[in-house]
């Protein structure tokens, strides 16, 4: 029996009328990872925020490693050993510093630096952490400059220097490929052998599988199951989490109608096998790869977003080459982007505005746009997709990651398009949202050529007739849907094939 | 900025002293030097201040008389910079001038920087900056008179009973001066009451000052004459004046004048009766010369003040006065100052 | 509200229509360039050089009319293309080359103080001025301009509202109606609350930035226009008064009916508070200087009051 690092017992927490926590018993030891599950809204992210010091808990007592555990802050938590990595990673670092500087933030900001910032000693104490953590980056880049991984890699790296006894992570793979998550997974590893006790965020069961000594799950506030016995039973964690199983991969391969997206001979990386491929009418094509595949050139020139470097495109069987978001809209290309915080929501909108906004003009009566029509529009969206909410007229914010994701992929499904381009479009997602995308998007597939980008192998499996992997700019492989070979594809995407 | 419209005239005596050798090629006026050469002379203004009808017209008068004596001129303008324009004084030290004229600034910097010019064997006089040196004599307006006179004018059209708004912004030394006269005033005429004090230097000006007059004579009905010491503070209460119709019942007296005053105070019906106003032209001639009788020897006199011209509505009127220049051909005593002259000195042609 | 029963006791001769115009005469020239610099924060941008070219119009309008010895729609067209055209500068050095909007700003406010002194060599423009060339200006602002400013529509009271009444609020109306209820103004709003996200939609976020830019042009030059009438006569000034309070009165905008965001109901209802307040101020004889002081407690007010409902708002979605 290892030693309990965080015991807490009967923790409630409310907001206004809102019950998010109701009685949370848990108990986390030394050198265990213990992976919570649960939907959006079942209260992860209070629990966490109770742990970490931002708020304070109704009722309840917690106890870290044996002493009575209230942090009146943040920074007091921090300082207790309970640290923790949140979702949003440019909260976790500072762009416009080096890396260097970056990972030695937190020793500037304690009051036991001096005030003079010595710039070799700062780059040897950073290196030190830098390879402890196994980070192999340039001291000296900008962290604004990096890619998505490393700055996550980099804000675990900040919150190592702490020497936690608790460590949390916010969905930290949310952002990561296959390989880069690995890295990660190893860094994990180190630490639990270390003794550390780890509460690991995630909705990925590949990451579940991976890492979890023991699943806790989460839902209405409550814990709704907790699994121990090796091998851990994750359907039924699903199950607890959601209060009804998922029909895993239930897909049946549609025959795709006429072609109505053709590439042939597109360079998508240079000195790359050129890409040809064709997407018929009716058919959901999932494409896969890890950073770097290709996937997002492809995404980029399809939309107008970079020029078409070689070959040549066709929309129903006229030459595409977009120069513009603009012009790709004019032929019937629409796109949901990824990150939508960054690039989609509008976050002064309502939902209503949200998700008119590409087809304002069709909303327009006269002059003047027509309130009432963008509410139909929107209410029968808020229908068809299951968006969670009190009206059209909720702000963007008060909406949950899920149900923001549903507005953004509601936003282009209100009027027919040609080609639909789906960017990573279950990015923290949790489950229930992401069956209800992928259903509709399976179930309106029809009249259009979809195309659905995923860096998650199980996320491909979930929604596509038939899947691509890309590997450096090429195509590395391509099942359809229907006893896949996960093996296979596993290993195209990692080059290994 | 109104630290520059007064003036005042008047001067006095003394003091001097001097002597630089020139060769002596007589001219037909037989000058003093060194303006037996003038073309060896320069001067150097170092202005304080420029940005206004004011210094634009003060220059003018600096140039036009420069170039009656037909010395060289230089203009070193420091934009409101004092520290820069104590620089100033001294780069003039170094190119040599013969003598400056310092126009506005601040007592602290200048002092000490006008005692440098005058230990270089630079004569210096000061136009309306107190720079406390008994060897620079001060060209001055009398703010204190042009106030007496305009409230005199009032007085004399409107008898010694009178409620009266007074536009006033205090801190401002002009307006302080301007200030005194108003007190001395209400002093000695009991009869006249003070309604309303009100102001504002938020530009542009006419049109701040036109928003708060109206408010104050909605509270204060009664008010049948505005004192308003400064030009554009009197073209604001005109307008609210005519916006509400008052014309016939309320009079103006007030300080400065321009050409687009002139229009104003002309236009029929307006309640804009009278104003009282140095000419800046003037004042920046007065400068000149009276740098001139000190680098010739004479003695200027420790102040040298221009005075001031009442200038009625009705005077404009008869004259079919339109702007500043035909005010000056039919207003002698506005377009030429009988101070700091001599036989000697050529005037400007007019 | 319970500012004007309090000036009505306080101050006798507060509460009646006529003094109800008045107060709307003094926001107008201030509120129709507050509206302007509304729709550049709407695009999440900023106009600091609104009061200057407010005071580049009114010289402008007094040169065309006085020296050129143009006709009234001369100058009223020429002072709209010159706002039309600093907008458009203004949004290209923004746009294209990238240059932070208060400092793109910020330069042509100081461009256009220097530039409106340059012909006249920084004398202000009257009939009867001596021109450089020794000549007289013989022109004059014409009855029809002097119209704009001066003259008074009877509404139950004869010559009760004033033309730059009617202007503000037709505009504040128009700007209203374009930011709330257009395509156009929606999108305005959602590249300034996330240019990225607007721009991934299709719209063509350069081009609503620079028009917006060309609103505050505008609308400024309008306001210059209407200036020059009131005054009749071209005197220079900075402009920055202007700036100052319209941007107040559009900050203040935020606040109205909880919007937390900018609003030409806002601004319009912003630049009446502070026209009330000083008002009856002025009416109850307090010094300029107190106006100041409760000018900016009323904008710190006001943004506290802004700032703290928007966090509020962005936290209530996440717990």
């Amino acid at each position: 029996m290892q030693a309990s690092v965080l015991d807490i017992q009967g923790i409630h927490k409310s907001f206004g009328n809102n019950q998010v926590l109701r009685g949370i018993d848990m108990r986390i030891n030394a050198g265990e990872v213990v992976v919570l599950m649960g939907a959006n809204g079942a209260g992860k992210s209070t629990l966490v925020k109770v742990l970490s010091g931002y708020h304070a808990a109704d009722h309840g007592q917690m106890q870290l490693a044996g002493k009575p555990y209230s942090p009146r802050d943040a920074r007091e938590a921090i300082h207790q050993g309970v640290v923790t990595v949140h979702q949003s990673i440019d909260d976790g670092v500072i762009p416009d510093l080096d890396v260097a500087n970056n990972l030695m933030l937190d020793r500037l900001t304690s009051g036991a630096h001096g005030l003079w910032v010595s710039a070799k000693k700062l780059r040897q104490q950073a290196s030190e952490v830098a390879d402890a953590m196994g980070l192999d980056i340039d001291l000296n880049a900008r962290v604004a400059d990096l890619s998505v991984a490393d700055r996550q890699m980099i804000s675990i790296a900040r919150a190592m220097a702490h020497a936690p006894r608790l460590l949390i992570l916010d969905e930290p793979t949310s952002s990561l490929s296959a390989t880069e998550a690995e890295r990660l997974f190893t860094v994990i590893d180190r630490l639990r052998a270390q003794g550390v006790a780890i509460v690991y965020i995630s909705h990925r069961m590949s990451d579940i599988r991976r890492l979890a000594d023991r699943i806790i799950c989460l839902r209405d506030g409550q814990i709704s199951g907790v699994f121990d016995q090796a091998p851990l039973d994750l359907t039924a964690a699903v199950h607890a989490m959601l209060g009804q199983a998922i029909n895993n991969a239930d897909i049946e391969p549609a025959t795709p109608g006429a072609p109505i997206l053709t590439l042939h001979n597109v360079e998508l990386a240079k000195g790359a096998a050129p890409v040809s491929l064709s997407v018929g009418d009716g058919e959901v094509v999932a494409f896969t790869g890890l950073l770097g595949s290709g996937m997002s050139a492809l995404v980029e020139t399809l939309f107008g977003l970079r020029p078409l470097s070689s070959g040549t495109m066709q929309v129903d069987g006229q030459p595409y080459a977009p120069g513009n978001v603009r012009e790709a809209l004019a032929r019937g290309v629409f796109m949901s982007v990824k990150d939508r915080a960054t690039n989609g929501v509008i976050g002064d909108f309502n939902i209503a505005d949200n998700m008119t906004l590409p087809f304002l003009k069709a909303f327009t009566r006269g002059a003047f746009l027509s309130a009432r029509q963008q509410r139909a529009s929107t209410e029968q969206m808020i229908a068809q997709l299951g968006i969670v909410c009190q009206s059209h007229a909720d702000s963007i914010g008060t909406l949950s990651g899920g149900n923001q994701q549903k507005v953004m992929i509601g936003r282009w499904l209100q009027s027919p398009s040609r080609v639909l381009l789906l960017d990573e479009p279950f990015q923290g997602v949790d489950i229930g949202a992401r069956q209800d995308i992928g259903r509709h998007i399976r179930a309106t597939a029809k009249g259009r050529a979809t195309l659905v980008f995923v860096s998650e192998l199980d996320e491909a499996i979930e929604i596509a007739d038939r899947i691509i992997v890309l590997h450096e700019g090429a195509i590395a492989g391509e099942q359809s849907n229907r006893d896949i070979d996960l093996n296979a594809l596993v290993a195209q995407a990692s080059g290994k094939a | 900025m109104l630290k520059h419209r007064m003036l005042k005239h008047f001067a006095v005596s003394v003091t001097a002293a001097m002597a630089l050798l020139g060769t002596s090629l007589a001219t037909a006026e037989e000058r003093p030097a060194p303006f037996d050469a003038p073309e060896d002379v320069t001067i150097a203004l170092i202005r304080y201040i420029s940005t206004g009808d004011f210094f634009q017209a003060y220059l003018s008068g600096v140039e036009a008389q420069a170039a009656a004596l037909g010395v060289n001129l230089r203009v070193l303008d420091s934009r409101q910079d004092a520290a820069l324009q104590a620089d100033m004084v001294d780069q003039a030290i170094a190119l040599g001038v013969d003598g400056i004229i310092i126009q506005h600034g601040l007592p602290e910097s200048m002092k000490d920087a006008a005692q440098r010019a005058v230990e270089a064997g630079i004569d210096v006089v000061a136009f309306d900056v107190e720079v406390d040196n008994p060897a620079i004599p001060q060209v001055e307006q009398s703010d204190y008179l042009l106030g007496e006179l305009a409230l005199e004018q009032a007085l004399a059209d409107n008898g010694d009973r009178f409620t009266a708004g007074y536009v006033y912004v205090p801190g401002i030394a002009p307006l302080d001066r301007r200030n005194a006269a108003w007190e001395d005033f209400k002093d000695a005429h009991p009869g006249v009451t003070e309604a309303a004090v009100f102001g504002t230097l938020d530009n542009p000006i006419a049109n701040s000052v036109a928003n708060q007059a109206r408010a104050v004579i909605q509270a204060n009905p009664m008010i049948n004459i505005f004192f308003a010491p400064y030009n554009e503070f009197a073209a604001g209460v005109k307008i609210a004046v005519d916006e509400m119709g008052l014309g016939e019942d309320i009079a103006i007296y007030s300080a400065d004048i321009s050409t687009s005053d002139i229009a104003a105070m002309r236009e029929p019906g307006s309640p804009w009766a009278a104003t009282v106003a140095t000419n800046p032209t003037v004042v920046g001639e007065v400068s000149v010369r009276t740098l001139a009788l000190l680098m010739a020897g004479e003695a200027p006199g420790q102040q040298v003040i221009v005075p001031p011209t009442l200038i009625t509505q009705d005077f404009l009127n008869d004259n079919a006065i339109t702007n500043m220049e035909t005010l000056s051909e039919n207003m002698p005593q506005f377009s030429h100052a009988e101070v700091a002259l001599a036989d000697w000195l050529p005037l400007p042609e007019r | 509200m319970a500012l004007v029963v309090y000036f009505s006791l306080a101050a006798s001769g507060f509460a009646n229509p006529r003094s109800a115009v008045f107060v709307l005469q003094s926001v107008a020239i201030t509120g129709i360039l507050a509206l302007g610099v509304t729709t550049t924060l709407v695009v999440g941008g900023f106009d600091l050089s609104i009061g200057a070219v407010a005071t580049t119009s009114l010289m402008l309008a007094a040169y065309c009319m006085v020296v050129l010895e143009q006709p009234a729609y001369v100058a009223v067209a020429v002072c709209l293309l010159m706002g039309a055209f600093i907008g458009l500068i203004n949004g290209l050095l923004i746009v294209k080359f990238r240059i932070p909007d208060l400092l793109a700003t910020l330069g042509m406010m100081f461009l256009l103080i220097g530039l409106q002194r340059i012909p006249t060599q920084g004398n202000s423009i009257a009939t009867g001025m001596s021109l450089a060339d020794g000549s007289t200006a013989e022109g004059t602002f014409s009855a029809a301009f002097l119209w704009l400013g001066r003259h008074r529509f009877d509404l139950i009271l004869e010559r009760l509202i004033p033309v730059p009444v009617v202007v503000f609020v037709l505009i504040a109306v128009a700007i209203w109606l374009f930011l709330g209820f257009t395509r156009h103004g929606r999108l305005m709003y959602a590249i300034g609350s996330n240019e990225r996200a607007t721009a991934l939609v299709g719209a063509p976020v350069e081009r609503y930035k620079i028009a917006a830019y060309m609103i505050s042009g505008v609308t400024a030059s309008i306001g210059g226009i209407l200036l020059a009438a009131r005054l009749g006569r071209g005197d220079i000034a900075s402009g920055n008064n202007l700036l100052l309070d319209s941007v107040a009165a559009a900050l203040i905008g935020f606040a109205v009916l909880g919007a937390a965001r900018p609003n030409a109901f806002g601004t319009a209802m912003g630049a009446l508070f502070v026209g009330i307040l000083l008002q009856g101020m002025t009416m109850m004889n307090a010094p300029y200087y107190t106006q100041d002081f409760v000018k900016g407690a009323v904008l710190v007010v006001a943004l506290m009051f802004t700032f703290y409902l928007s966090s509020r708002r962005g936290q209530s979605g996440r717990h």
